[in-house]
């Protein structure tokens, strides 16, 4: 009979070496595990002063974007698991380990969002919050080239399925083509492009108005751990891909499905009078080209090309998460 | 080793090289914000620095 420590060598059941422990991701680990902040260690007192006297309009045109960040980051941090089980899956110990702590600062976005909504426009339930969330109706491209999808909402839960189905199934190509599709949606495409106009429009608001020191704060800190994520996910996926070339097609795909998202330009732009509008879509394409770079990929030049064509007009929802 | 880095700025593409990864990031921020008005994430800058060979110009 066939004994455990022979079906499960002792020496099989140690993971980390000094070669990982060398390599890009763990050092990406170390890095999460120094930088660690604490939401409820902020002082919002100074925000909650700047909201009583802030106008209407500019405590709607913030809240319409925080609350989507909050149930962004919230929705993120409960859709993350299948990226964790692929690692696994695949064998990478460096992947899981960074993994873990994406996973909690996803889940300390969430709580910082929570805290700084409960204590400075005192948003407490659901109710309250989903008030500031703008309906979409009105951001439908009128040429009806593009189309408006959710990428957080809709593509996350979709790709995580896809991911976990091919876990269950074992077989490897599936698992790491389906890990190419999850991380490029969301490290690549939600927190690489779609979303970095929206931190910055938020610091040069707070900025250009002068208030809400807090929330920058809590957005500059969350942007630190957002491009560890989002290089995670790039590097990660460019592994991949010169693992098997026929992954980047895979890749663009996913691009390709969310593409409006970025053509685009984000409402809260138009709402925010002395705003440089041209800036956030320049930024984009930066983004896009950027990622693509790191992923080892060819940028799609017509997608940079739509994402600053100024003939293209609709505006689409801040995207965060 | 001299590190390099490259801004993908549409239209733009200059070249930042320096003595190290920290000064390479703030170099690398530098231009960006003076060029373009905004900023780059340092783990960026460092996932796509290259090394500049020696005898190569830095």
């Amino acid at each position: 009979m066939t004994t455990f420590a022979e079906l499960r060598p002792v020496e099989t059941r140690f993971r980390l070496d000094p070669e990982i422990m060398a390599g890009p991701i763990y050092r990406k680990y170390e890095k999460a595990t120094r930088k660690i902040w604490d939401a409820k260690q902020l002082d919002y007192e100074p925000d909650r002063a700047d909201w009583e006297r802030m106008t209407d309009g500019q405590r709607q045109g913030i809240a319409t974007i925080t609350v989507r960040f909050e149930a962004g980051e919230q929705e993120v941090t409960d859709e993350l698991l299948p990226m964790l089980a692929a690692a696994h899956a695949l064998g990478r110990f460096d992947w899981v380990m960074f993994l873990s702590t994406f996973m909690l600062e996803e889940a300390r976005h969430s709580e910082f969002f929570t805290l700084w909504h409960a204590r400075v426009p005192e948003l407490h339930s659901p109710e309250d919050k989903a008030h500031y969330w703008p309906l979409r109706d009105h951001t439908v491209d009128p040429s009806g080239r593009f189309t408006v999808g959710e990428p957080v909402y809709e593509g996350l839960p979709k790709y995580g399925k896809k991911l976990t189905a091919a876990v269950e199934s074992g077989d490897e190509a599936a698992i790491e083509g389906a890990f190419v599709q999850f991380a490029t949606l969301y490290c690549t495409w939600v927190e690489g492009v779609l979303t970095m106009p929206s931190y910055e429009i938020v610091i040069d608001t707070t900025e250009l108005w002068n208030v809400l020191p807090t929330l920058r704060q809590g957005f500059k800190n969350i942007l630190g751990d957002e491009g560890r994520h989002i290089t995670f996910g790039t590097q990660a996926t460019r592994i991949l891909i010169e693992k098997n070339t026929a992954y980047e097609a895979l890749a663009h795909d996913v691009i390709d499905e969310y593409r409006g998202n970025a053509v685009g330009m984000l409402e809260y732009q138009r709402n925010v009078p002395g705003l440089d509008l041209e800036k956030y879509q320049s930024q984009k394409a930066r983004h896009y080209l950027n990622r693509c770079r790191e992923m080892g990929v060819t940028p799609d030049q017509s997608l940079v090309d739509q994402i600053l064509d100024p003939e293209i007009d609709f505006v689409v929802g801040v995207e965060a998460g | 080793m001299a590190r390099r880095w490259q801004c993908l700025e549409v239209g733009c593409g200059e070249v930042v090289t320096a003595g190290s990864d920290d000064e390479l990031v703030e170099a690398a921020n530098a231009h960006v914000h003076e060029a373009h008005g905004s900023y780059e994430l340092e783990e960026m800058i460092l996932a796509v620095a290259e090394d500049v060979p020696e005898g190569q110009k830095a």
